[in-house]
């Protein structure tokens, strides 16, 4: 392999490493809140795909103008997914873990049933955009617009995240509600709010990932499983809870995973991301960043 | 309970009796319906695959049930004369493109809903495991799209297949590189490109073989994991290698991901010549638009070829009257196995396992009776049709056109694609 070719290989998985990382922070902000894990993840990111399809349809703008309202619209699909599902099966007295692991599982199915049925099971793909279909050439390297424009954005949300969690209250009461959750109460701050601005925070994050996928990728009722599995292991690997780690993360699993199609057939691709977790796992169980 | 109570509920529960055993023999006398197991992928990344399929073969089922001016199988008489006039009625499961799932369906097909023959399944991997459960219940499986050549050589005795195997069309598709080669384009080397499921490697195997026994050389051959979320260093390893020909294997997802990569990666390769399924979906041309243009397929069927069978533009309107689309490759073939089906349990005068095989092995059907390119139906002695000539279409001006073998072609091939 040339050179050349061994760059593109590399900026490629730079490129999708930072689209996992903002897939996969939504996901460690719930778990780090509130020890859920939302198996309905993925599916948050393709209701975040049909949203910015829907929107272009309907608006005819391009879906990057789009992305304030998708995120706005899945702001409010995570908070009614906290309100109507999760707050109940927190208040599980036996066996909660599982309740919720269930609550959540019903939830991906549910969304995933509605879509099929809504939508069809029909391949969407948005077929106009600013950025679509263009390419940018580093001297033989091509960089695609919609992924250089993702990953623009998933660094700023990075950096926006560690500004809204270090520099407001709001942030200030996620971070103490997840120190502990019974002493927030006697100071006087509504867990339920703030668990559910945290879903609603959560949701939105990955509404932006979707919006993001959309313009390059298609849009299908599965799409959610295709993402949600590389979600958790970038979570898991980074560290439950740990924004940062699912950076990391983020871009190590896009970078492994483009390497080894490289180095291994790639019907193995899964393989090296695949080790690299077990390994993490086995050294570090609370994985790169974790606070477990 | 006294005896007159006694009495009266020993007389109701012999009433009953007595009017269960009454209507039991008198529904199977009378034949109304012979009920068939039909799976597809429902949900999950096949799912339109399956809608698709079921609208197919309801179609088939309609044909079969009403009379129709058609010269197709089972078209004229409404419904089964061998069996009374009896009506087809199909009971569809999900197989959700996996095997495990397919056999349980399979299982569930036969002892609850007590269906005769199964039907389906798109996907060779799964295909595989209900075939297998309907030889362990000496029942008929029609396997009516999926391509694997190994499905038939199992030595199953309840296994038929009408349409073509992929040895067969990719034979038609070397043959169609030999003769661009002798008109004097430039075809010498070749990229195989192909998933990991029993479709894609069995697909690549015969390709591999063809490739070298015809003098060409395989400059990339590269087994990727379906349904991954990226695709650009497979696609970097073949624009490495930039073959004259690209031969993919890939279901529908994988088919627009590929395509949509080659582009951003500003790979344009020199020609695609693919083995149908994702490549002939609508959803693969909705999703690229002019990008699929030059596109070539290996096919079944083509609508171009209504001059030869008449019967192809009435079919295709009730089928479109249905599922708003044109049949493709893969529905015409699960709309014709039906029919095919249905001959033989119309022959066979009886939904016995053994009888219904008997029929199926004595199919006769000559190709003008049928919507496809095909000589004839009739099996060999492992359930293979030989006769289930393919053809070859090209992706020009939003629709498919006949491109090869010259006999049928409606049109010459845009080669190289990109020209």
């Amino acid at each position: 392999m040339t050179t050349q070719a061994l760059l593109q290989v590399l900026a490629s998985g730079l490129l999708m490493g930072l689209i996992y990382a903002l897939i996969a922070v939504g996901l460690s902000l719930i778990f780090g809140l509130m020890d859920v894990v939302n198996f309905a993840h993925g599916e948050f990111l393709m209701l975040a795909m049909y949203a910015t399809f829907g929107l272009v349809l309907a608006t005819t703008l391009d879906p990057i103008l789009l992305m304030p309202l998708v995120v706005a619209v899945m702001f409010a699909v995570g908070v009614s997914a906290y309100a109507g599902v999760v707050r109940y099966a927190m208040r599980a007295t036996t066996n909660q873990g599982m309740v919720q692991i269930f609550a959540t599982f019903g939830l991906a199915i549910l969304i995933q049933g509605l879509a099929q049925y809504f939508f069809t099971p029909d391949f969407k793909s948005i077929q106009h955009s600013w950025l679509g279909g263009r390419t940018l050439d580093v001297g033989g390297v091509f960089l695609p617009w919609p992924q250089i424009y993702g990953g623009l954005i998933s660094l700023a949300t990075f950096g926006g995240l560690f500004l809204l969690i270090t520099r407001t209250d709001f942030g200030k009461a996620l971070e103490a509600t997840r120190e502990d959750q019974g002493a927030v109460a006697l100071v006087g701050i509504d867990r339920n709010r703030v668990f559910a601005l945290g879903w609603g925070l959560g949701a939105a994050l990955v509404g932006l990932a979707g919006a993001v996928l959309a313009v390059f990728y298609y849009i299908h009722p599965n799409v959610g499983s295709t993402f949600g599995l590389i979600a958790y292991v970038t979570v898991a690997l980074g560290g439950f809870g740990s924004i940062f780690g699912a950076l990391v993360a983020g871009v190590v699993v896009g970078l492994v995973e483009a390497l080894t199609t490289v180095i291994l057939p790639p019907a193995l691709k899964s393989v090296g991301i695949y080790t690299l977790y077990l390994g993490v796992l086995f050294i570090r169980p609370s994985g790169l960043f974790g606070r477990l | 309970m006294n005896r007159r109570q006694l009495l009266m509920s020993g007389a109701s529960i012999l009433s009953f009796a007595a009017a269960a055993s009454l209507t039991g023999p008198a529904i199977a006398q009378s034949g109304q319906e012979v009920v068939i197991g039909v799976l597809f992928p429902m949900s999950g990344a096949n799912a339109q695959v399956g809608v698709d399929a079921r609208h197919a073969v309801e179609t088939a089922a309609d044909i079969i049930n009403n009379a129709h001016d058609l010269d197709l199988p089972m078209a004229k008489n409404a419904g089964l004369a061998g069996l009374g006039n009896a009506k087809i009625k199909l009971v569809f499961a999900d197989h959700q493109s996996d095997p495990q799932k397919g056999r349980a369906e399979a299982e569930r097909l036969i002892t609850q809903e007590k269906v005769c023959a199964l039907y389906g399944c798109y996907m060779s991997s799964v295909s595989a495991t209900v075939s297998a459960v309907a030889e362990r219940y000496s029942l008929p499986f029609l396997c009516c799209d999926s391509s694997s050549p190994s499905l038939a050589r199992r030595g199953l005795k309840y296994f038929f297949r009408p349409a073509a195997q992929d040895e067969m069309f990719s034979a038609a598709m070397f043959d169609f590189l030999d003769a661009q080669k002798k008109a004097g384009k430039k075809v010498e080397t070749v990229g195989i490109f192909f998933e990991d499921t029993i479709f894609g490697t069995d697909s690549a195997n015969i390709q591999r073989k063809l490739a070298t026994d015809r003098g060409y050389k395989i400059v990339a051959d590269i087994k990727y994991k379906s349904n991954s979320p990226s695709l650009t260093a497979e696609v970097q390893q073949l624009k490495s290698a930039n073959p004259d020909v690209l031969l993919p294997s890939s279901y529908t997802t994988d088919a627009i991901l590929l395509m949509k990569t080659m582009d951003e990666l500003g790979y344009k390769p020199k020609n695609i010549v693919a083995q149908a399924s994702g490549f002939s979906d609508k959803a693969f041309f909705d999703a690229l638009g002019d990008k699929a243009v030059g596109v070539i397929s290996r096919a079944s069927f083509s609508l171009d070829m209504a001059q030869k069978r008449p019967s192809i533009l009435k079919v295709n309107a009730m089928y479109k009257a249905r599922s708003n689309r044109d049949l493709n490759d893969s529905t015409s073939r699960e709309l014709m196995g039906l029919l095919v089906l249905a001959d033989a349990i119309d022959r066979a005068k009886s939904t016995d396992g053994e009888k219904m095989r008997e029929a199926l092995a004595a199919t006769d059907i000559p190709g003008e009776r049928t919507i496809m390119p095909w000589k004839k139906v009739g099996f060999g002695a492992d359930g293979q049709n030989v006769d289930a000539d393919p053809v070859l279409i090209q992706y020009i001006g939003g629709t498919f056109v006949t491109i090869f073998p010259s006999a049928v072609a409606v049109a010459e091939p845009l080669w190289p694609m990109n020209a």
